[in-house]
């Protein structure tokens, strides 16, 4: 159960999907998952006066997807998501992707004699709210800018910031240089050291597609960012930033706007002034390597308080995937994030009390830890199936690790009772409320359903789909997709412990959970024995971590390893060789905050 | 950064949990505790969910806001207790019912005394007429049509007053919210503070159908995220579920505030819950902070205390069964009430069923409160700490109470973008320049009450620098903070002064609009305004009213306002124990 929330709905089933013009190369480098996004479709919407402008969106193949929310408010909120992300970065280029899309924002735009410099942009914007001032997010496969701009005002917006912004940008050097350093900082100095949560959930992305070009962080790579120069961005933008490579969101079907914000992007991508700017060779995103076994990677820092545990594998299924619902409902019964429904929150922390919350996933969620739901406009071809542990006292990392492998293969093997089904159904229905929140939400997961080449949407379909999806169907789905066998742990760790915990992994031996005492089980000496007073509500708990104990990770000792976080991030290499630990970025660390 | 476009807009929920989004300097709030201590926000995990990027400082924020989940707990059934709200219930209607029109006010018609007519179809946002929506200066929405969704009214005979606003596009939401118009200013009673917030856990504890643990149960098996909050002046208990839901959670709703039924040991027992949640959050020096500026500040008035109230009482509380009962006897009374729904929903369902379910609720004259006595400042008090964190500083002022249209109100609501924002010449001296704060902010929501609340200039400042300068770095930004508050009082001399106002007064605009952006948050921050006149057409003139403001009206109001006769001064002294006892030595 959580917080308020509110919910918007279906009101994806008021308004068609407006998924327009889209052409088969629209995305050279990234072609469209599924292969059945909708062509070109007529205007489906409610509004009266969306006629006029359809037939322009729909003759060429220059046309960016175009979605829209029907009404006219006043504040119209614009989404424009390029399908570019840092698995674009090229090879020993790594965060190229972000560093792109800052400096489009904060690298100076307009007349090079004059510059509207980032302070500019915000003094300008400020007159018409917070949220005028564009912002960006990053992931993976995609780039997605976001701001609000009021209607009236929407063709001053245009001449002043919109369209000069986007297509006039000049990549100053000297914001690169400072874009660059903030990254190469928020490597080794913020992810490295600062939040083993938040190190232990990207490095297991980056795990689970290592060797790819998405095994790489989406702040990039420390080589990577050094290497970067002005005219990289520049060949970055003019390869990636292309009107049929964008899917434009906008909250308003109101013709004038549309065609406004269309005719503003429309040179989206033409070579920036300042320097020279060459088309990339297009990025291959290949699909990640598929476990065979279990491996695990112990990432150890200079200190931590506790252990954060991580676990997952590629899974096939995508929203478009037929068991894509089954295995949705599964997961709310497994892991629901940051709730207490899910089992696993319910064995490890509710009734034992080993951390925080223990969730699972059937999709990246960003954000993590601070997000309570899942943000829209992160989508991507290719998912992952994990698990999040969240931190344990550190003499229990074995046993929890057995705990997650055992509740993991407990699901696997014996499936989940149909009236658990039913109630994860019925939890799965109240988190709608959330995920359709707000019309901006509504909005970007219109967008995300166009890039998946989802149909009917995902918002628009969900509470239909949890109704129909059988405890058959769920089941099935888990023995398709969570087989337990192959699969890929992570632990953040203290170095100083990480190779003691290695070597007690690496023998497989039985472990030792919470004891009695810890549980706050009374006992008394009796005979020279120590004699426990069990209730009888508490003996399953016991019993069931003693289950825990003996379970059998079975992990080729040969495929566990040690490696200092330095060795994290370093370049385009999940672990990048010869990095040792203690570095100079750990030695700043360690002089740093606390 | 996640989806949430609602940065800065001026609304209670920035202390709930998930819309906190601190847009740019007006950072996260430590003393919306003041004004807001929200419970029961049900993440089970804990407090959470700041947008993005504001993530820490939300964070923070979050903790302080006091955020609980409510979880049922075994209690052994005992006789009901009913209040005298419910003995009295079947009573007759009072003398001047038939006068209590409905009146229907969509704003963005020119009909607002028409009866409530259908809402056209799905609208997104409701189109105000063409007259009504000619640009004005720097573009912002004429004030004639700025809420954009419609606004359906009607007050029942016993008081109620219910509002209805439909956001079809919104479909098979349904947002329940009841504004009860309590908070921790009533309690006046000696040693009964943090009663109203009790009530607030107290609410979910009803026993429906004459269940311990009912309400609860009921509510689960529906399937609804189901959240309240307590601050000084209000209570607000929101409810979220789908349309289909709304017979029965208007029952449930209209049960627990018509006729609570609850045993001394739930209540014994939820006292007990509220101590584990001032423990929780005494660890942090701003819930003492602002114990001491409200108390230096007010006094014995009702905003001399935080909502969660004294310790010493909050740990009396499970003795204070009778007292209780007498407070929700005096506040919870239609009259005191606004109910307000939002979302898929239609005007005349709503309207007949909330005159079918809160009919038998009887109203009562509400204890009037007078005023606090003269703060007779300049006043000064210093917190010393234990442990060390950062330093703090804070100016604090006794507000005007709010008067929708007035200059005072209007200038309170851009105050915090005129001394802490990014633009700020304060924030730009204090943390680029001098660097000597790591944070800068005012409380945006404190400025409207129904007393004088208070204002509160807060800096947080280096660590370090205050090991290596001691009291000199407090009082070199005591000395800035000071300046810019006198500073204000020429505020008209400055170049860009009317830019300046113009822009605010844009900016303000746009970001109210821009956090109404769905049906809970369209009603909170409807609610937020409207309780103050009870007016449909608020916004109008609130923002009318902000926009209209000239640089001579910030002189004005700061030679008012920013006197010695009127200031508190709060300055929190880490490490304070063991300097003194270093100093005893």
């Amino acid at each position: 159960m959580n917080r308020r929330t509110m919910l918007t709905t279906a009101a994806t089933l008021y308004f068609g999907i407006l998924a327009l013009a889209i052409s088969a190369d629209a995305a050279p480098q990234a072609r469209p998952p599924g292969g059945s996004r909708p062509r070109s479709q007529a205007d489906s919407h409610t509004g009266s006066q969306a006629g006029s402008h359809a037939g322009a969106r729909t003759g060429s193949h220059a046309n960016p997807q175009i979605v829209t929310l029907p009404g006219s408010p006043p504040l119209v909120e614009v989404r424009v998501m390029l399908r570019a992300g840092s698995a674009h970065d090229p090879a020993g280029k790594e965060g190229l992707a972000a560093l792109t899309a800052n400096a489009l924002l904060e690298g100076g735009y307009g007349d090079p004699a004059k510059p509207v410099t980032k302070d500019e942009l915000a003094r300008i914007t400020r007159r018409w709210g917070e949220n005028a001032k564009p912002s960006v997010l990053l992931d993976k496969e995609t780039t997605t800018f976001v701001f609000n701009v009021p209607r009236e005002v929407l063709a001053e917006y245009r001449q002043t910031v919109l369209e000069p912004l986007f297509t006039r940008p000049l990549f100053l050097k000297e914001e690169i240089d400072r874009l660059r350093n903030e990254a190469v900082t928020n490597l080794t100095a913020s992810l490295r050291y600062e939040d083993i949560e938040i190190l232990g959930l990207e490095a297991l992305d980056d795990d689970v597609f290592s060797g790819t070009s998405r095994g790489h962080t989406v702040t990039g790579s420390v080589q990577g960012l050094r290497t970067i120069t002005p005219d990289d961005v520049r060949s970055f933008y003019v390869t990636y930033y292309k009107t049929p490579n964008m899917i434009l969101g906008l909250s308003s079907d109101d013709a004038p706007v549309i065609d406004t914000v269309r005719a503003a992007l429309a040179t989206l991508g033409t070579a920036p002034k300042g320097g020279k700017a060459r088309t990339l060779k297009a990025a291959r995103l290949a699909p990640p390597a598929v476990v065979s076994g279990r491996e695990l990677t112990i990432v150890g820092l200079p200190d931590a308080p506790a252990a954060s545990l991580h676990a997952g594998f590629p899974i096939e299924v995508r929203r478009d995937h037929p068991d894509f619902w089954p295995l949705y409902v599964a997961n709310v019964y497994f892991g629901t994030h940051r709730d207490d429904h899910g089992v696993l929150y319910q064995h490890i922390r509710e009734q034992r009390g080993y951390n925080y919350g223990d969730y699972s996933y059937i999709e990246h969620f960003a954000f993590r830890p601070y997000a309570l739901f899942p943000p829209f406009n992160t989508p991507r071809e290719q998912q992952y199936f994990s698990i999040w542990i969240r931190p344990v006292a550190e003499q229990y990392t074995h046993h929890i690790l057995k705990a997650l492998t055992w509740e993991l293969e407990n699901l696997w093997r014996n499936g989940i009772p149909p009236e658990a089904v039913e109630l994860s159904k019925n939890k799965a229905k109240v988190l709608y409320l959330n995920l359709a929140e707000t019309s901006s939400r509504l909005l970007a997961a219109k967008m995300d359903d166009a890039y998946y080449g989802t149909q009917p949407g995902y918002l628009q379909s969900y509470l239909t789909h949890i109704d129909a999806v059988t405890p058959e169907q769920v089941n099935a789905a888990v023995r398709r997709h969570l087989r337990p066998d192959n699969i890929k742990y992570l632990i953040v760790e203290k170095m100083e412990k990480a190779r003691a915990l290695a070597n007690d992994i690496r023998l497989d031996r039985n472990t030792a959970g919470k004891t009695p005492e810890e549980y706050q089980i009374s006992s008394a000496e009796q005979d020279g024995q120590r004699v426990y007073d069990i209730p009888e509500a508490r003996l399953h708990v016991l019993q069931q971590d003693a289950v825990w104990a003996s379970t059998r990770l079975g992990i080729d000792p040969q495929r566990i390893r040690v490696v200092p976080v330095e060795a994290l991030f370093e370049t385009g290499a999940f672990i990048t060789e010869g990095v040792a630990a203690g570095g100079a970025a750990a030695t700043a660390s360690a002089a740093g905050p606390r | 950064m996640i989806d949430r476009p609602a940065r800065g807009a001026p609304s209670r929920a920035a202390a709930t949990t998930t819309r906190t989004s601190f847009g740019g300097a007006a950072a996260p709030d430590p003393r919306l505790l003041h004004n807001l201590a929200p419970i029961r926000a049900v993440d089970p995990d804990s407090v959470g969910g700041p947008a993005l990027g504001a993530a820490p400082a939300a964070i923070l924020g979050l903790v302080l806001a006091v955020i609980v989940a409510v979880v049922p707990a075994l209690v052994p059934a005992g006789a009901a207790v009913r209040s005298a709200a419910t003995e009295s219930a079947a009573g007759t209607a009072p003398a001047g019912a038939s006068e209590a029109a409905a009146v229907a006010a969509p704003i963005g018609s020119s009909h607002t005394t028409a009866p409530a007519p259908a809402p056209a179809p799905a609208p997104a946002l409701a189109p105000a007429p063409a007259t009504a929506t000619a640009p004005t200066q720097a573009g912002v929405p004429a004030s004639s049509s700025f809420f954009p969704y419609p606004v359906h009214k009607k007050t029942l005979p016993n008081g109620l007053d219910v509002i209805v606003l439909p956001m079809h596009e919104f479909k098979d939401v349904l947002s329940y919210n009841t504004m009860v118009l309590v908070g921790s200013r009533n309690e006046v009673e000696q040693g009964k503070s943090g009663l109203a917030h009790l009530f607030e856990h107290i609410l979910f504890r009803h026993r429906w159908e004459g269940k311990e643990g009912g309400y609860d149960a009921a509510v689960n098996r529906m399937g609804a995220f189901n959240n309240a909050s307590t601050g000084s002046d209000i209570t607000y208990y929101q409810p979220l579920t789908f349309t289909s839901n709304l017979d029965l959670l208007a029952r449930l709703e209209a049960d627990r505030f018509g006729r609570l039924a609850i045993t001394e040991k739930i209540f014994q027992t939820e006292a007990g819950a509220v101590l584990g949640e001032y423990r929780r959050l005494a660890s942090d020096p701003s819930l003492r902070m602002e114990e001491v500026h409200s108390q230096v500040m007010y006094g014995s008035y009702g905003y001399g205390h935080t909502a969660i109230g004294y310790l010493v009482d909050v740990e009396d509380m499970p003795n204070e069964y009778k007292a209780a009962v007498r407070f929700y006897d005096d506040y919870y009374r239609p009259n005191n009430c606004v109910l307000i729904v939002a979302g898929d929903v239609d005007p005349a369902r709503i309207f007949a069923l909330a005159e079918q379910l809160y009919a038998g609720w009887q109203q009562k004259p509400i204890p009037a409160l007078g005023d606090p006595a003269p703060l007779g400042g300049p006043k000064q008090q210093e917190v010393p700490w234990p442990v060390d964190v950062p330093p703090r500083v804070e100016f604090c002022y006794r507000m005007p109470a709010h008067h929708t249209g007035s200059k005072d109100t209007a200038i309170g609501q851009i105050l915090p973008e005129l001394l802490t924002s990014e633009t700020a010449p304060l924030y730009q001296l204090m943390r680029y320049k001098k660097q000597t704060a790591t944070g800068l902010f005012t409380p945006k929501e404190l400025y409207q009450s129904f007393g004088p609340g208070p204002f509160v200039l807060t800096a947080i400042l280096y660590q370090d620098k205050y090991a290596a300068q001691g009291k000199a770095l407090l009082s070199e930004a005591s000395a800035d903070m000071i300046a810019a508050l006198q500073d204000m009082k020429s505020f008209s001399a400055r170049a860009d002064a009317a830019q300046t106002l113009q822009e605010l007064g844009s900016k303000y605009a746009y970001d109210l609009l821009s956090g109404i952006n769905s049906p809970a948050h369209a009603a909170e921050i409807f609610g937020e305004f409207y309780r103050f006149e009870r007016d449909p057409q608020v916004f109008d003139k609130l923002v009318g009213s902000v926009r209209s403001l000239t640089p001579q009206d910030i002189d004005a109001f700061a030679k008012k306002i920013f006197v010695p006769e009127n200031q508190t001064v709060v300055t929190l002294i880490p490490g304070a124990a063991a300097a003194a006892a270093a100093g005893t030595q």
